[in-house]
Order: structure tokens, then sequence, then C-alpha cells
């Protein structure tokens, strides 16, 4: 036994009395009389053992709980996880994750393992602080205005038709408690008073006076409820209770069936608003090049590549329950490569990082394929097999030559390969049933036969759509792929055709070189060429995980046709570790494929037997919301309009979300769809379980049940893992006065059955109301490819033990693009191949019929949209002057309709039209590790983790909360601009439009103060000049949360009425952003798959056709604001510390170099 | 005072108390190279332990990225500082442990953060060295760098908390060798806190006394591993016992990977508390940094995790990690398994080296439904 050998000095044990707070006492005896209770307790060495250790029983207690039950949670980040969560007394105390991943198995016994597990992360673990937090809605709402307009009846402004100004003052306005079921009244009075007063030619009338677009005005068709947009967001989710909205929608053909007394076969439902177009999650080219949604690979196909590229994607961040999928395959020696803007958190993880100028993606890629081209690295067989690069275009038109055209008396071949040709006033099978691709008879012209040069025969050969890989392969055929054929037409010209391969090479010959490519994209030439080289090295065996960062730029469809055509030069597509993927939103709802036997059954029919057949009728009008968040303009300039036909939306009157605050209160132009396009709606109404920027702009908002809470079990699946899973219902009570989203559905059903006398309205709930909501589950499953042959029961009593089932896909992992490339089945596409030229007139036009690369609309120091091609055959874009586009209109929309082409060198000298007046940097927005969108940021320990500002204690009263958002600038950059590290500064959007439009009328003043983004700047060593940063995830100012701060002695930036919390004092991340609406993405032409089936349909089809925004446009201003320390007083403490990137003390500049230590290696 | 013989410094070293080994020393690896600072550990714990009153600004575990990430502010900067260039060539350490430095009448070499370097918990957050130009190649060691550290109490076997306490409210589970400090005795002096190199005690201003990470007893007396490991969705962490290298069994993943592969290295050993948290070093980052932090040892480190495909024992090891929530004491690798074993030998849990690929029927007779990869 030894004893402690230090000998305490009086001196020193005076200096401890006083750190312990007792420096107060006077003499020395008082003192130490403090420590009476020391000297009893001797421990001669605490190394080995210790007295009393009962105190230990205080952590067991706390760890001990009553019970436990599984929820899943499911925000909006494609993982969705079953969690454990521990009560005591009642009340969630913690969660844990499940270890039941390794569970899961499928129909056949196979099993996944257990190094599925865990699956959980740091926003589902804080949850038990969100179930009971402060912002939960206990109760049902009614916006003030809102019920005052109600009460007295709606009334409407005679000559118009327009709601009461005064009334609509969304943001502004207080609120009224009210019970669900009165709620449900006044919205169901509110539905039908909407619709009655756009029905007709009375309701035209109103519309067109209210000033809205002819063109949408037409669209209405009559139908009152065609002006109310119904939206289930990431209803995959919640295959009942959020695609619910939907089929309330649907039902909406009995209200106008009452209102217009039309048939059944006239009535309409309401227009249903896009969700995974909406969230620019659509990566549009995907169905460019292979007719389908999103081609991708569940996320742990990474261990069987041999090079992985995270291209754009922040896969650690933004996967983080499959990041290990990634790592560990690098521990088994897969090469990971980076292609990103910045030293991304993924960075990190990578052995190369490559960083290139913010969406110069197209270009990079078109790089890539240039060195594979040129230097004859490239897998010929892969791309004579299956893609149509050896197709011939007719130089004249730019059409594809058609066989037709070159033979006589040519007959196309049958359609037989995979591939069913659907009869006229037939129905293609259900898709359980579906044998492959089904082709309605009125398209089947659209798949003729194309023809290749065969250089074996030296002449034109016919290829057939089924002829693809092994059935190509029969042909015995050698087609070219470079040069210059002549053929002579059936009508006797003799006209010029070159493979699609030969006009690409030739593009990227002129454009795409080592040297022009390193200029536009700014990444070093041995940086595209060693990864052009490993992607070679590796052919078939390159994963491109492509992510939401170049997605959301302006080029997105040509960023996906560009690293396609890298993919198919090397043959890394549809094989396991070989294949191209997009990684944004909760998509894949189509594996959910009996869907439409719960949104679309025909109200007029609702099937209360729960084995009957049920009967399907589409009433709704799918439609893109980006037009509605472009204030309700359709894409027009000069002499041309863009978006016509079944791509134009109806006015907007009345709105129903749920499971969505992105598409309001973090929605793209926030400000300006708050103050300017929402003012015009009537009707806003929003689930939710949380207080969120969109229930500040609503006029009913729904508390409804946390997943802590499910008393409706449902079911969810994802993209990128295997799994599907039941929420299961859950034992905790009700936390706060909610209902489940299903009961709101059937409460305002409730009412407009007793409006109309209608009883099909609440019949189309009658499962809901019958706590059976497993009868509407079953159907799904029993519509599904993947879930046939599964019991809902089964899955949710597996899920309330943590144990998901698996899909049961062709494959696990699941890939796309196998059945085609290992059975030689067609994809989506006119050729059935993998499609890299589009023949159709709306690409022609745009310039586009060849993949290019065009610069971004806004978020380039050169001139946006800009088209980059030296003159080239098949390049012929409609020029301005075409379309009567004043030659210097660059305005919002009308930059997207000027086709103007650059040389690389004529590019580099142009300039954005802001950029001679401050706006220098480019602005982006990607999403982070800390929300799910903004799920659960505002949680004070996220706030808190969120970034280097955290402060439980919000020392700083200018802080939002515990935590806020900053922007990430180059530390050289704010110098310039005299910011400091830690600093607020303003940051400014492009005058003309941002905010929003109207910001500078001075009797606008309150909402430009709310709107204007005031942020704190971070020195973010990470990202070169030139680019700033700032994260999505944040919840943004509104009139209350601004109210707040200015007004509470706390200076905390929450809503004193709703309790909303701001992470922002003024304005937001979407303060610089708007919507942007590519023409290419508007086309009436395009052929591609539909969602739930395997049937094609041509031009708009929503959420794989259709606008897809571009939310990271922006290029912005930069003002300094305040000092960064407490209170504004000088600088931000850290940074006075010198404890900062660029402000480093001299005991940092050694530490970074490793400084403190000195070793010679032997 | 008494000389203890410390292996991570290959020599004996001066410390309060004679050095006496637990029965089992609680340790824990972490790979650097998996981790995604991701904080669901920091959540895991937070709200397991200290989501009380006047425990807002404590996190008992943390992830900072490294180099301008640190809680509290500059903690390793300011006792690297405070210690001095130390010489760590050889096997044997040449420099001065806190405990040899220690100013005249103290036990160690300390410091006491201010109140002010706990308010920002996640500062430095995914920010890198120096500055990115416009367009980068980086290739293995990336010259601009970041990497995330997640930290935990080290639960070291000389201890600098339990050294400096001046009341021994601090010891050591003779069963565990978890570190605890006793809510009831500690009077709050923060010598603690001072001592400690790591900061891993905190102070509670409603309570008035200190806390620390507890190695998530109450669990692991149960076989189960602690909060942080078990809701560690990067599979970085792997909970368990070490042995002091002359008795390491190869069958225990831990003593594996940290005495005989040698991948796992100790968190600024030169201090002299022997740790018992072992880090896989990031392998991008220049190894100059990365000696100041995990010793010598770190490319030999290095190497031989990037050479993990062709060791079936070090992948096995590490494929463990994460696949089960129970304490794993023994493990082998079994064909295309890697299979884990508690204290008694039974089976705790078996994972693939690689998952599985399945190819399932194109058309299911009994369910009637085609089954694919599209819808």
């Amino acid at each position: 036994m030894n004893h402690s050998s230090v000998n305490l000095s009086r001196r020193r044990f005076l200096q401890m009395a006083s750190a312990a707070g007792f420096g107060a006492m006077v003499s020395p005896s008082d003192l130490f009389a403090q420590y009476r209770y020391l000297s009893p307790v001797a421990v001669p060495n605490p190394l080995e053992a210790y007295p009393n250790r009962d105190w230990e029983r205080m952590y067991r207690d706390i760890y001990r709980t009553d019970k436990t039950f599984v929820f899943m949670c499911c925000p909006n980040d494609t993982h969705n996880c079953l969690l454990n969560a521990f009560v005591k007394n009642n009340v969630v105390v913690r969660i844990e994750p499940t270890y039941g991943y390794g569970k899961a198995q499928d129909l056949y016994g196979n099993q996944a393992s257990h190094r599925w597990d865990p699956r959980c992360c740091q926003k589902g673990l804080v949850l038990a602080r969100r179930f009971y937090g402060d912002r939960r809605i206990n109760g049902a709402f009614l916006r003030k205005g809102f019920k005052e307009w109600a009460d007295k009846d709606f009334p409407r402004d005679p000559l118009t038709g327009a709601a009461p100004k005064e009334l609509m003052r969304r943001g502004w306005d207080s609120w009224v408690k009210v019970s669900h079921e009165e709620a449900n009244r006044y919205h169901a009075k509110a539905l039908s008073n909407v619709a009655k007063t756009y029905s007709g030619e009375q309701g035209k009338k109103l519309l067109l006076a209210q000033g809205y677009d002819p063109d949408m005005v037409e669209q209405v068709g009559g139908a009152g409820t065609r002006v109310m947009k119904f939206r289930g967001g990431m209803a995959k989710q919640g295959a009942v209770r959020i695609f619910g909205t939907f089929r309330m929608g649907n039902s909406m053909a009995l209200l106008d069936h009452h209102i217009r007394g039309v048939s059944p076969d006239e009535a309409k439902g309401t227009g249903s608003w896009d969700s995974y177009s909406f969230h620019t999650d659509l990566p549009p080219g995907h169905p460019m090049v292979t007719g389908d949604q999103t081609n991708d690979f569940e996320l742990f196909d990474a261990e069987n590549a041999k090079l992985i590229i995270a291209w754009g994607m922040n896969w650690i961040t933004t996967k983080m329950p499959d990041s290990h999928w990634m790592t560990e395959a690098r521990l088994k020696g897969t090469k990971v490569v980076a292609v990103t803007v910045e030293y991304s958190a993924t960075a990190n993880k990578c052995d190369d990082v490559i960083v290139i100028r913010p969406a110069t993606d197209p270009a990079f890629a078109l790089g890539l394929a240039h060195v594979i081209i040129s230097e004859g690295l490239y897998d010929a067989a892969f791309v004579k097999r299956f893609t149509d690069l050896p197709a011939l275009v007719r130089m004249d038109t730019l059409q594809l030559l058609k066989a037709s055209d070159v033979f006589s008396g040519h007959k196309d071949s049958s359609l037989k390969n995979w591939t069913n040709v659907v009869p006229k006033g037939q129905y293609a099978p259900p898709t359980t049933q579906q044998k492959g691709v089904q082709i309605p008879e009125y398209l089947v012209k659209e798949f003729a036969d194309f023809v290749v040069w065969d250089s074996k025969s030296k002449r034109p050969v016919a290829l057939a759509h089924d002829q693809i890989g092994e059935h190509f392969d029969k042909l015995g055929i050698d087609p070219a792929l470079t040069g210059s054929f002549e053929v002579a037409t059936v009508d006797g010209k003799k006209i010029q055709v070159r493979p699609v391969f030969d006009l690409t090479k030739q593009y990227l010959d002129q454009n795409m070189t080592l040297e022009s490519v390193s200029k536009i994209t700014w990444a070093p030439r041995e940086a595209i060429l060693s990864l052009a080289r490993d992607i070679a090295a590796s052919s078939g065996q390159t994963l491109f995980a492509c992510g939401m960062g170049p997605n959301q730029f302006w080029n997105n469809d040509n960023k996906d046709r560009a690293i396609f055509l890298v993919a198919a030069l090397t043959g890394s597509l549809g094989r396991h570790g070989g294949n191209v993927g997009s990684y944004a939103g909760t998509y894949k709802n189509t594996l959910f494929s009996g869907v439409p036997r719960w949104t679309y059954e025909d109200p007029f029919n609702p099937q209360l037997d729960p084995n009957g057949a049920v009967k399907t009728k589409l009433y709704l009008r799918p439609e893109s919301m980006h037009y509605w968040a472009n204030g309700e303009r359709l894409m027009k300039a000069g002499n041309k309009k863009i978006t016509t036909g079944a791509h134009t939306p109806t006015p907007t009157k009345a709105i129903w979300q749920v499971n969505s605050n992105s598409s309001l209160g973090n929605q793209k132009g926030f400000y300006d769809v708050v103050f300017n396009t929402l003012p015009r709606c009537e009707l806003v109404v929003y689930n939710d379980w949380w207080w969120t920027a969109s229930c500040e702009f609503s006029d009913i908002v729904y508390g409804v049940d946390s997943w802590m809470e499910f008393k409706y079990p449902d079911m969810t699946a994802s993209n990128s893992n295997p799994f599907v899973q039941a929420y299961p219902r859950t034992p905790a009570k009700r936390a706060f006065n909610t209902v489940s989203d299903n009961e709101t559905y059937l409460g305002v059903a409730r009412e407009l059955s007793k409006l109309t006398g209608d009883k099909r309205f609440e019949q189309m709930w009658h499962f809901i109301a019958a706590e059976r909501t497993d009868v509407y589950l079953q159907r799904i499953i029993d519509g599904s490819t993947p879930l046939k042959g599964y019991r809902f029961e089964d899955l949710e009593n597996l899920a309330k033990r943590g144990v998901p089932a698996l899909m049961n896909t062709r494959t696990y992992p699941r890939i796309n693009s196998y059945e085609q490339v290992q059975e030689s089945k067609p994809w989506y596409t006119k050729t059935g191949r993998l499609e890299f030229y589009r023949p159709e007139l709306e690409f022609i036009e745009a310039g586009e019929n060849l993949i290019v690369h065009r610069e971004p609309s806004d978020a380039t120091f050169y001139d946006p949209c800009a088209i980059v091609a030296a003159p080239h055959p098949a390049i012929q874009p409609k020029r301005p002057e075409d379309w009567g586009i004043a030659a210097d209109d660059r305005s919002h929309i009308t930059r997207q309709m000027r086709n103007t082409t650059y040389d690389v060198e004529g590019l580099l000298k142009t300039k954005h039209p802001l950029r001679d007046k401050g706006w220098d940097h480019v602005f982006h927005t990607p999403k982070y590790r800390h929300g799910a969108h903004t799920m659960p940021v505002d949680t004070d320990f996220m706030a808190a983790l969120f970034g280097p500002f955290g402060d439980m204690y919000r020392r700083d009263k200018r802080s939002p909360s515990s935590g806020e958002m900053y922007v990430d600038m180059n530390p050289l950059d704010a110098r310039k601009l005299g910011i400091n590290d830690g600093d607020y500064v303003w940051v400014d959007g492009d005058p003309n439009d941002l905010p929003f439009r109207g910001w500078n009328d001075p009797a606008r003043k309150d909402e430009y103060k709310v709107a204007r983004l005031l942020v704190r700047a971070r020195y973010y060593p990470g990202t070169p000049q030139g680019i700033t940063r700032m994260w999505f995830n944040g919840y943004m100012a509104t009139p209350g949360s601004v109210k707040a701060h200015e007004t509470r002695p706390d200076g905390a930036a929450k809503n004193e009425e709703t309790n909303y919390q701001a992470l922002f004092r003024y304005g937001g991340h979407q303060s610089l952003t708007r919507s942007w609406l590519k023409p290419t993405h508007q086309t009436h032409t395009l052929i591609t798959r539909k969602s739930w089936t395997n049937e094609v349909t041509k031009g708009f089809n929503v959420d794989v056709h259709c606008v897809t925004n571009a939310p990271r446009e922006s290029i912005a201003k930069f003002t300094k604001a305040e000092d960064g320390g407490i209170g504004g007083k000088g600088l931000w403490r850290p940074v006075a510390l010198g404890l900062r990137p660029a402000n480093e003390s001299p005991a940092l500049k050694q530490y970074l170099q490793g400084g403190f230590v000195k070793i010679i290696k032997a | 005072m008494p000389k203890v013989y410390n292996w991570q410094i290959g020599r004996e070293m001066e410390y309060p108390y004679e050095g006496v080994r637990p029965q089992k020393q609680f340790a824990m690896i972490m790979d650097t190279n998996k981790c995604i600072a991701c904080q669901t550990c920091t959540v895991a714990c937070k709200t397991t332990w200290t989501s009380g009153r006047g425990q807002e600004a404590m996190f008992w575990n943390n992830v900072e990225t490294k180099p301008y990430g640190y809680y509290p502010l500059g903690w390793d900067v300011k006792i690297l500082e405070k210690l001095g260039v130390q010489d760590i060539s050889g096997p044997v350490y040449q420099g001065k442990t806190l405990f040899e430095s220690a100013p005249a009448g103290e036990r160690i070499l300390g410091y006491l953060p201010d109140d002010l370097d706990y308010a920002h918990p996640n500062i430095g957050e995914d920010d890198s060295t120096s500055n990115m130009g416009q367009g980068a190649f980086l290739q293995v060691p990336h010259m601009q760098w970041m990497y995330y550290l997640p930290r935990i109490c080290n639960h070291c076997t000389y201890a600098a908390c339990l050294g400096s306490c001046p009341r021994q409210s601090i010891y050591k589970r003779p069963e565990d060798g978890i570190v605890l400090l006793d809510q009831q005795r500690c009077r709050g002096y923060r010598e603690c806190v001072k001592g400690c190199p790591y900061k891993k005690t905190h102070f509670n201003p409603m309570t008035r006394v200190s806390e620390k990470c507890i190695g998530c007893y109450p669990a692991v007396e149960n076989n189960r591993q602690t909060q942080c490991t078990i809701t560690c969705i990067g599979k970085i962490r792997t909970q368990g016992f070490i042995a002091p290298p002359d008795k390491a069994r190869e069958d225990n993943p831990i003593d594996y990977l940290v005495h005989v592969a040698k991948v796992a290295k100790p968190l600024y050993p030169q201090f002299g508390l022997e740790p018992n948290v072992y880090y896989i070093p990031p392998v991008h980052v220049p190894p100059q940094y990365l000696y100041q932090m995990f010793g010598g040892g770190v490319e030999e480190a290095i190497k031989n995790y990037r050479n993990a495909s062709a060791d079936m024992k070090l992948l096995g090891a590490m494929l463990l990690f994460g696949a089960t929530p129970e304490i794993i004491h023994h493990y082998k690798v079994e064909g295309r398994y890697t299979i884990g074993y508690d204290e008694k030998g039974s089976e705790l849990v078996r994972v693939p080296l690689k998952e599985p690929i399945y190819l399932r029927v194109v058309y299911d007779d009994k369910y009637q439904t085609h089954r694919s990869n599209i819808t």
C-alpha cells in the first residue's frame, strides 16, 4: 500500500479552495472547516481499491427503464430506422438502435447480415426531446383572418372573386385553437367554396380577372376542384398516411360531381403536386438516357466495386448509416475518389479528391469521356451492344436515320424482347403480371427500327429495339463508331449520315480537351487524366455515386447524360460494382407498384369489402409545383412559349400538404413565395407534428401524431437500402392533442359527406374509421412486385421487434440496368438502348441533342446558360433572335431560353451580368449531417452541435437559438471584404428578383426586413475563392420570429405565439434562390416509363420528366454587418485567441506542423 | 513519486500512486478512417447521461474535427504548448510526461479551461488546413486535410484526474478498469478538470461537483458495449477489454488490433497516462501531425491497415465493429465469416466478410408475380 507521495503545500491548498468557490472565506481555520469530511475516509491507492461504492447505484438507476417499444423514424433522408424507445414513468427517456436489421429476410429465406446494424443516427436519438417539445402542435389551429373570412361565409371581391387581402395576411396574423373536428368543418366548407367559385364559365372569368395566365386558366377545364393542389410529401414514407393526400385529391372528383353536376366520367379531381422532381431530387438526364426515372444501386453494392466515385455526393453526411459500406469497401481495397467543389466531409474518406468549379460537372464528365475515347480506352463491345452510339444520324434533319428511310418497303420489327404492345382500348396487365416494357399501341411508331453502318459489309443495316446485348450479337455485324457515310433514301436523296459516337467525338475533340476542361472546371489536367484512366482500368467495376450537389444546378440533365456516357464507354452499368446512381430524396416509390390501388381507388365505387377487388380511376391532374414557386409564371419569352400542354399548371387557390416543410417553409425562393404568391391562394392547410415555417404561413394546421405515437400502422421503404419496413402501432400515449394524418382525411371527408349528402366521401376512408388500415396496406402489397407474398400483419409484428423485411426485388443488392445488361432486355427508350443522342425537336432547338456542357443559370462567373460549343454540324440551337428575344436580355426567365454558343476561350471572356456590380461569389446551399431537411435542427442539442457557433447558453443574445446558421467563405475572400471570421454579414442575391420581387417598394419594408439574409460568416479554408456555401437545413426567419427577437428580453428568434424557432435572425438560405425551369425538361416528346408500371408514356410524366428547378443557383454579394464578438463588440473570441483558420496563434501554427514532437526515424 | 511502468512509452515513469492494474481494463478502438462526425455517439451519450440542468455544455463524448476542432477550445494545443517540444524517437519515450513536468508542489502539468472554452462544442467542424485553390487534385497524403476525432474519457491506466484529486474521490474499478468520479464525495475543487490533459472531466455548476464519462458501467456490467459504441453507425468503434502487451491474446479483437496488428494507437501517449482508447490513424493525413498525436508508430499502423485485405484476422476483427451490442471477448475468422464470442465462448454474432449477392426468380409461381429491379 502506498499513500500519495505528493504533499500538498498549504499555499496550493488555499488556491484549490479558492477555485472551488470558497475564496471569500476569511481565515484558514474557516477554510479547513469546509473539509471536515475529508479526514475519516482514507483511500490508500484509488488505482487499487475504493472504500464506498454504493453511490454507483445512481447511474444504474438512470440507466434502468420500465419498458421499451419500437417505432419507425422516417424523415426525408432515405434511410428509415426502426428504433427502440426506452420508457420510464411513461415517458420516453432515450432511444437506441434495435440491432434487428441483420435478422431481415425475404420470402425465399435470404437474409441480411448484422453488418447492417446498427441503424440510427443523432437525429433519431434526439427525438425524445422533440416528442415532448414545445413546438409540438397541440390540437388544431385556424388562422384568425381565415376564420373570420369563413365565418363571414367567404366574402369575395365582386369583380375578381378574390378573397379580401386584409384577411389573407399569413405569417403576420394570429391563431385560434380549435378542435380537430371544428377544423375539419372549416376545411370542408372552404374546399367546397373554392371549388364552387372557380367552376364553370364564371370561375374562368374570375381567374382571368385575377390576372392568371390564360394558358393556365385553360387547364382548369371549368372544374373548380382543379385549382386545389393536394400533396403528400415524400409519399413513400407512409404508403397509406402520406399517399392518402393523393387519394383525398382523387376523391375530390366526387365534389366536382356534386358542384358541377357532371357524371363520374367527366368529373375531375384536384391538381396534385410533384415530390421527387419538386425537391430537385430527380436526376432529369436519367430518363433521357434510360427512359427510367432513376438508375441507381443500393449503396451496399459499394464493396463489389474496384473504384467508387463520390460525385457531388457528400456521402458521409447525407447517407450516414450507409457510410460504412463505403469506408469498409475502401478498407478492403476499393479506391474512392471524390469529385467535389470543396474539401468536403466526404473528401476526408477518399483517396483522391478532385475539386472543381460548381456546376461544371457536365464539362468534367465530358473531359473524362474525351480522355477515354482519345486514348482508345473504351469498351467498344459494350458501346455497340447496349448504346445508341453506333446509330446513324441524318445530317440533313439531325434525326436518327430510320430503317424505313433507306430500305424500300422496310417493315419495322415487331416488339417482342421483354416488350409487350398494349392494343388500343385495352389496359396493360397489372404490374405484377407485366412481362417487360409495356408500349401503348399509339406509341409503337416511336420504336421504329434505326440504322447502323456495318463495317464488315460496308453498308447500312437496320437495328431493332429488341436487338440488344446477346440479341445484337446474333446479327454478326460490326457497327462503325466513327466516319461519315453517304446513303440513298427511299425518296431518292443522297444524304450524309454519321454515328452518334462520331458526332459526340467531334464535339469532345473540339471543346473538351484536357486543357479546355481544366480551364472550364478548374480541375488540374492530371486530375482529369488520372480519373479517366482509373475508370478505364476499372471497366465494369466503377460505381458512379452521384449526389444532390450537381443535380441542383440548372444543367443537371447535361450532367447526367455526360456521366452516363463515361459509364457506358467503360461498361460500368447494370453490374454489381459497376453502375451509375443518383442519391437524393426518397424516391423509388415505384417499387410499391401497388400504390395506385390505394391512391386512385374510384371514389364513385369505394370497395368496402376487405377482400373485394378495387376499381381504380385517375382523377388527379399531376403538375409540377415549381411553376407555383415561380410566382405562377410559365416559361415564355419573345414569341416563344416553352411551357405548354400537360406541363402547364393551373392556378392555385387551395393547398393541402402533409409531411413536408420543404414545400413551403423551406421553399426555393421562400420569401417570393410567401409574400407574393401565397397571398393569391385562399386556403392553405398543413398537417405536421412540429410547428414549422410552413405552419407559420398556413390557414389550418392539424397537429398530427409523431412517429412515437403512431396509432395507425403504415409501411415504407427506401431507394438506398433493401428493407421494407412497417411503422408499428406503438403503445405510447399521445402526448398532445393530435390525430393521425389518416384521421384528418377521414374528418374532412365526413364533413364533405354532410355538406353534399354523399356517403362515399366518408366511405373512402372506411377502413381508417374501422381501424383496419391493414386492409389498405395489404392491397398495396398485393399489387407490388417486390412485396407480393407478404402479409402486412407479419411485417408489423416483425417491426414491433425491431426487425424489417427484405424487398423481393430481382437482386440483393438491387441494382438498376441489371436485367438490361445481364439479360439483354431493353431499357425504356425508343431504341431499347442507352441513348446518348436526343433527336426530339425540343432538344435540337435547345442545342442539346448531343451531350454538351452548359453553364449554370446563375451560379457562374460567365454568361449564364451559355452552351460551350465551337461550330458543329449537329449543334444548331434556336438563337435569341429566332424567338424574338432581345440580344442582351438575360433576365431570370429569358436567360434560360438563350441558346447562345461559345467556344471555350469565348466563354471565358464573358461575364455574368451582375459581376461588375459587386456580385462576385457563387452561393450554394447543400444538405448536411445535422438535419434531414429541417428535421430536427432546432432541437437544442442539435442546434448546439450544428457548426461552430452553437452555444447552449446563448451567451451572445444575437444568436437566434442554441445554435445558428452560417455562411462559409474562403478566408482570403472574406478579408478582402473586411469580414472577420464570425462576423455577421448581409448576403444579397440578384436584386432584380431577390429576396422577393418588389422588395425595394418602401411600402414593403417590413417584409424586406424579414427576408434579407443576415448571417454569421465562417472562415472556411476548404472552399475555393469565389465559392461560398451555406447549409440548406435551417428554419428561416418569419414575421413572427423577427418580431420575437426584436422584442423578447432574451433575444431568441422564437415566435412567442407559436413557439416557431428560426435559426436566423433575418432571412434564410432561400433568400437567394428562385425557380429555374429548363426547357429540355418540358418536352412533349421524350419517351419514359410511368411510375408503378412498366408502361411507357410520352412527354410530361410527373416526377420523371418535368421541371426540376435549380435551387443551388445563385450569385451573391456580401457586406459586413456586425462584429463577431459577443454583443457585436470586437472579434469572435476563438479568433481573438488565435485558434481559428487563417488566424492562427504561434502555438497553433506549431501544432498544425506537428511541431510539438521531434522524431528521428530509424 | 512512485515509479510505474507505462508500456505505451516503453519505460517507467513517475505517478502519484503505485501502479496497480485492474483485473480487466476497459478499452475502446475507434477507426478514424470510418468516423463520419455524425455525432450520434455524442447524442447517445448526452440523452442517456447528461441531459440535466447544469449539464447543458457537458459532452462526455464529443467528436471534433482535427485540426481546428477542440472541445474545450484549444485543449490539446494548450497542453502541448505547456509541455513543450518532446523527443519521441525510438520505442522508448525520451521526453517528459505530464507527471514528470509537474510544476513544483503540483502533481501534474495542467491548466483549467475557461467556462467560455466549452461554449462551442463543435467549433472547427469540417475546417481543413491551408487554403483551397480554384481547382485541386489531392492524393494521399492530402496536403490539405482534416479528419474526425471522437473522444470519450480514456479510462487511463495512470489517470491524471485520479492522480490530481486531492480528496481521492476518483478511482479505478478493479473489475473493469473504468475510472469513476464519486458524486457523493467530490467537492468540486476542479483539480481533476485541471489535471486531465484530455479535459474529460467536467464541472457541473448546478451540483457544484465534477462529473465524467462513466464508461457506461451499468451497461458494461451487463456485458453490453457503451452507448456511444452501440449507436455508432459509422461502425468505427468496438469496446471491450485490453491486456498489457505481455498478456495479449490474439483472439481478443482489441488485443489483436493494438498489440498484434498494431493498427490502433493511443491518443497523445507522450502525456504518460496510458490511455485506453485506441485510434486507427487517418490514412490521408501527413504523418508529421500524426506523430504528435498518436506517436511514432503511425506509419506502420497505416501500412498495416491499408493491407487489411491481405490480413483476414485484421479484416475479421474490423468487420465485427458494430455487429452486436454485446461485448466481444474472443473472435475468429472461419471461411467467409468472422465470428464474435462472449467471455464464456458462446457465439454472439457472425457476419460475412463480404455481403452476399442474391438473385431471385424472374417470375414467382407461388405468389404469381414478377420480381424485377425496376418496379
